[in-house]
């Protein structure tokens, strides 16, 4: 349903709303020129800039290549004074391995991975180096016999 | 703890029974004997088919002692027909045994079947002659027994012609049922400590599995073993090893392990599903690799300029995956 071209005065259609404005943005343009062969992955970089930047209010992010991988890069603050994190954004069909993994991981900065569906929807995950012991459970109370008694059988 | 703990209760050798105890708190676990080091005895594991096995109480508290958990998978002679308790053998995995194996505390124990034919049926002929004799002993105890009931009616009652006769009944015809036996299973079986020496001779051949995804699961125990934590087999998880901070009766697993080879690839929805398995059951999951090629500096001290030499080990490489649903 695109709008029907506007002649402006040299000659160059200009539509009203372009429908490819994903691919005409700057941000996507510059990304385009870090020379990354997978398309699909530059994509899901920009739907992931888009979300860090405008949903997010991520502070100074920036991109670069990793030629390891064969992927864009995001880099930036949650909030500002807080220490930089990377963010691997990859479309939902691809693999992974650990040693992409830790070819992220290795350059030092907290590491979040975000799969991006074909319905654009986000997921993140985090990557940390090492053994993280998890958080002990909160609501911890002393059953005592209460479950031996559920389990026996009515008369 | 989780439905599948199974309480261990060792004793020495002349054990026959496994007690349980009913009541809340656990019998007897890590507190196994001190095996000192005058005591050269090796552990034997029993193969059946793949699977090592081990059966003597010492050697199940070598194990413990050894941090090898493994998991209990027989049943109890005095509890037979449930499944909560569980006794003797101990299943190990291949990872364990081997780790045992290498650290020079078990050894293979030769397959029975190189038994021949005519020891099998002395033994059997043994045993029958000696169920004889105790059938013998039984019966006249038995009829001691039943004497001395009667005795005691004919003085009390003033029906003695009777008793009398049955008690002369008895002497000719009383025969003690063999259903009626009493049989003792011993448990415990002597001359299977077999000393270092011995070890060439009867070591049967170690069955490796060489596959690579036995070697990476191998190295990876043992890594994790030497930083002191205790594994468990984590099929309920969907994963490779439970990890716990210590003995898995005293502690709540930590982690998840999934052992993966360092260029293995995943798609990507598996590894988002194992993390949010782990985040429901609040255990960290771990992606494991040994590091083959990793690289360590050492200095030689000869030159003045330091010479780097470039040394390879086997390291393993930890990624921790924690939920982050809000970022």
């Amino acid at each position: 349903m695109a709008d029907e071209p506007v002649k402006a005065s040299n000659d160059r259609p200009v539509y009203r709303d372009p429908p490819n404005w994903i691919l005409q943005h700057p941000k996507y343009l510059d990304f385009m020129r870090l020379d990354v062969s997978d398309i699909a992955q530059v994509h899901a970089a920009f739907l992931v800039y888009m979300d860090l930047t405008e949903v997010r209010q991520w502070e100074c992010v920036s991109s670069f290549a990793c030629p390891n991988i064969g992927a864009v890069l995001l880099q930036g603050h949650r909030k500002e004074g807080e220490a930089a994190q990377v963010v691997l954004p990859l479309p939902a069909h691809r693999t992974l391995s650990h040693r992409e993994v830790r070819c992220v991981l290795d350059r030092g900065a907290p590491m979040l991975l975000c799969a991006v569906a074909s319905d654009s929807t986000l997921v993140y995950q985090r990557f940390s180096s090492g053994l993280v012991t998890p958080d002990p459970p909160v609501d911890i109370q002393d059953q005592g016999r209460r479950q031996q008694r559920k389990r026996r059988i009515p008369p | 703890m989780s439905d599948g703990v199974t309480h261990i209760h060792l004793t020495g050798d002349s054990e026959s029974v496994d007690q349980v105890d009913d009541g809340d708190c656990v019998t007897s676990t890590v507190d196994v004997a001190y095996i000192s080091d005058e005591n050269p005895l090796l552990a034997g594991i029993s193969m059946c088919g793949s699977t090592p096995l081990l059966w003597r109480v010492a050697d199940l508290k070598m194990a413990r002692q050894a941090g090898v958990i493994g998991s209990l998978v027989g049943s109890l002679s005095r509890q037979p027909r449930q499944n909560t308790r569980l006794g003797r053998p101990l299943e190990l995995l291949d990872e364990e045994a081997r780790l045992l194996a290498e650290d020079g505390k078990v050894m293979v124990l030769p397959i029975r079947d190189e038994e021949k034919e005519e020891d099998y049926s002395e033994r059997v002929e043994h045993y029958r002659q000696d169920l004889e004799q105790r059938h013998k002993v039984q019966s006249s105890l038995a009829l001691q027994d039943k004497k001395g009931v009667l005795q005691r009616v004919m003085t009390d009652t003033q029906n003695e012609g009777s008793v009398r006769e049955r008690l002369e009944a008895l002497d000719r015809d009383f025969s003690l049922p063999v259903s009626a036996m009493t049989v003792q299973l011993c448990t415990a079986r002597a001359g299977l400590g077999y000393h270092s020496d011995e070890r060439d001779f009867l070591s049967a051949s170690w069955p490796v599995q060489q596959d690579e995804q036995s070697q990476t699961r191998f190295l990876v125990y043992r890594d994790l073993r030497r930083r002191g934590f205790c594994l468990t087999s984590a099929g309920k998880f969907g994963g490779d090893y439970l990890v716990y901070p210590g003995d898995p009766l005293c502690f709540h697993a930590h982690f998840i392990a999934l052992c993966v080879a360092m260029n293995t690839t995943t798609p990507l929805c598996d590894i988002l599903a194992m993390a949010r398995l782990g985040s429901n059951v609040k255990k960290t999951v771990v992606l494991c690799s040994p590091c083959a090629t990793r690289e360590k500096l050492n200095k030689e001290e000869e030159e003045k300029e330091e010479r780097e030499v470039k040394k390879q080990e086997d390291e393993v490489v930890y990624t921790s995956l924690q939920w982050s649903g809000m970022i």
